[in-house]
């Protein structure tokens, strides 16, 4: 099953929002900015982990899918 | 997952109602917290010792979380869901950009609300008013805002109907002009790309004048534009009648969006703003009566011939209240904005109760109104699980707000005339603190208020959780496919 574009877009966003998160927590001059930066890097993490998911769970829908088409019992 | 083996009759839309699900259910909880930090900074104003000494509970703090949770968060999630949905709807097609970028604005838009509120209570804010996120929050936020303008805009442009219902104009006036007016206003130039803190590349009135052009038109074209579309589409819906006037929808629309971005500086009256400029924004403050009044109209009258509906129907009954709380306070608007006028009410609690009763009154009735409706055909059930439930969160409500608008009316214009009264000497007659006392049990009343209006909140999210969980509103026959008919 191919990956849908948006998928693979927004993926590579959050991807690149991960890692400016990780770069602005290091070099945080204030609690807020180090916090944001934590933060941004931890959502971008479960987001992609999400899109990983996501993808892999309608891959076996659709082979299930196949199946029930087909007739078998799996 | 079993979407997959699903076979779609022909002329049906597999739309994407999850990401809708998501916003709602955030909506409902984001409106919970916001009355309740509302009803907390209450009760510190009443009794300054509910700060109990702590930083991050001090009323400052506390007070943009209020705003911030009430406005953006219940109510933009509200506008962000009820969009996402009508615009499928209307345009009998899914939404453009995939599922991903759809929870990419969700989780996108409540990571914003999250960060914003931590801010908030750790002590920083831009001290503009709606507009407190630190500089890289508001980077974040116009993210969000353009991926969700390309969903919309996208979806309208993959139609499958030949015209673009009025509910969109409104949607789509609301996502544009936001965008604009959040970029406007928060050009900062921070201390370090590493640090939270900048300064705003205007100084002096200007930034004053850019800040209330920005203020009033997030009251506008947030809580307004974006509101008015909710009601062109849900009320008809309830109602189960036509628009009463598409060529008013239409006119009241074009006339709404011309007059209101120039009504901003009626914030700013007596003050070193010009005062040509004063004039000019309360000329059009008080021109956008017309058009306000208009789409009160246009909601009301669309209920001709099925006001009957509002003795059964307590989603519809939130609804038209809503358009007259929204009359209402679209009157108040403009005499308020009169310079004379201003002179007593401005900087008093004449102002508090003229926003609650836009907020209360317009916006949390008409979202109230929109997920009533929603929940039970998101959720594929026969009806909600209590209609005396949804009544008694009703009167509830209705009462709360009557307790809050007229105790901020009166707190409001005795201040008012308090801090302007004179003594035979002509030294002023009242200290300020003896104000700050004259006014406590209106602050009282307005606690009550307040909490009532959290009760009734209460009693929906229960109303909401059994109308989705009880066996008793399970439809007695399974749907055909479990997708909504194409134009419904």
């Amino acid at each position: 099953m191919d990956i849908e574009p948006s998928d693979l877009i927004v993926g590579l966003l959050m991807s690149a929002f991960g890692l400016i998160g990780l770069v602005l927590a290091a070099g945080a001059w204030d609690n807020e900015m180090y916090l944001f930066g934590l933060s941004l890097f931890g959502f971008a993490c479960v987001f992609v982990l999400g899109l990983v998911r996501r993808h892999f769970d309608k891959r076996e829908a659709a082979r299930a899918a196949v199946r029930v088409r087909g007739g078998g019992h799996g | 997952m079993a979407e997959a083996a699903i076979v779609y009759p022909a002329g049906a839309v597999d739309y994407n109602e999850a990401v809708v699900k998501k916003f709602v259910i955030a909506s409902i909880f984001w409106a919970v917290v916001a009355f309740l930090v509302g009803v907390y900074i209450a009760t510190e104003l009443a009794w300054p010792q509910f700060n109990l000494g702590l930083s991050f509970l001090n009323f400052g703090r506390l007070r943009p979380v209020h705003t911030s949770a009430g406005i953006f968060a219940f109510g933009g999630s509200a506008l962000l869901g009820t969009s996402f949905y009508v615009v499928q709807r209307t345009c009998r097609t899914r939404l453009f950009g995939g599922e991903a970028l759809a929870n990419f604005v969700f989780w996108g838009y409540q990571f914003f609300i999250v960060m914003a509120a931590l801010s908030y209570v750790m002590g920083y804010s831009k001290s503009q008013e709606y507009a407190e996120p630190a500089w890289h929050i508001d980077i974040w936020l116009t993210i969000v805002w353009v991926v969700y303008a390309v969903i919309f805009i996208g979806t309208l442009m993959k139609r499958q109907e030949p015209h673009i219902y009025v509910a969109n104009w409104f949607y789509l006036a609301f996502i544009l002009t936001i965008a604009v007016l959040h970029i406007g206003n928060n050009i900062v130039l921070p201390i370090s790309v590493f640090s939270a803190q900048g300064y705003s590349v205007a100084a002096g009135v200007q930034n004053a004048m850019i800040q209330w052009w920005y203020g009033h038109n997030a009251v506008g074209f947030f809580l307004t534009a974006g509101f008015l579309g909710m009601m062109y589409y849900f009320i008809p819906k309830a109602a189960n009648r036509p628009v009463y006037s598409y060529r008013l929808s239409v006119v009241h629309f074009w006339s709404l969006i011309f007059l209101y971005i120039w009504a901003g500086p009626h914030h700013l009256h007596w003050t070193a703003l010009p005062d040509w400029t004063q004039t000019l924004g309360m000329a059009f403050s008080v021109m956008l009566w017309m058009p306000s009044w208009g789409g009160m109209i246009n909601g009301l009258m669309t209920l001709s011939g099925a006001w009957d509906k509002l003795r059964t129907d307590p989603g519809l009954r939130f609804s038209v209240t809503a358009v007259g709380f929204y009359g209402m306070s679209t009157f108040e608007g403009p005499v308020m904005s009169i310079r004379d006028v201003n002179a007593l009410a401005h900087y008093t609690d004449w102002v508090i109760g003229h926003v609650h009763s836009g907020t209360l009154g317009w916006v949390a009735f008409i979202s109230f109104g929109a997920l009533y409706y929603l929940v039970p055909v998101l959720w594929k059930r026969n009806g909600l699980y209590s209609t005396r439930l949804a009544s008694w969160h009703y009167w509830i409500a209705t009462l709360g707000i009557v307790f809050y608008i007229t105790s901020m009316w009166v707190a409001g214009i005795m201040q008012g005339l308090m801090w302007r009264a004179y003594d035979q000497f002509g030294f002023l007659q009242y200290s300020f603190a003896e104000s700050v006392v004259a006014v406590h049990p209106y602050y009282v009343i307005r606690l009550i208020g307040g909490l009532m209006f959290l009760t009734g909140a209460l009693i929906m999210v229960y109303n909401m959780i059994q109308t989705v969980r009880s066996s008793t509103t399970e439809l007695s026959v399974a749907p055909p496919f479990a997708v909504a008919v194409a134009g419904e």
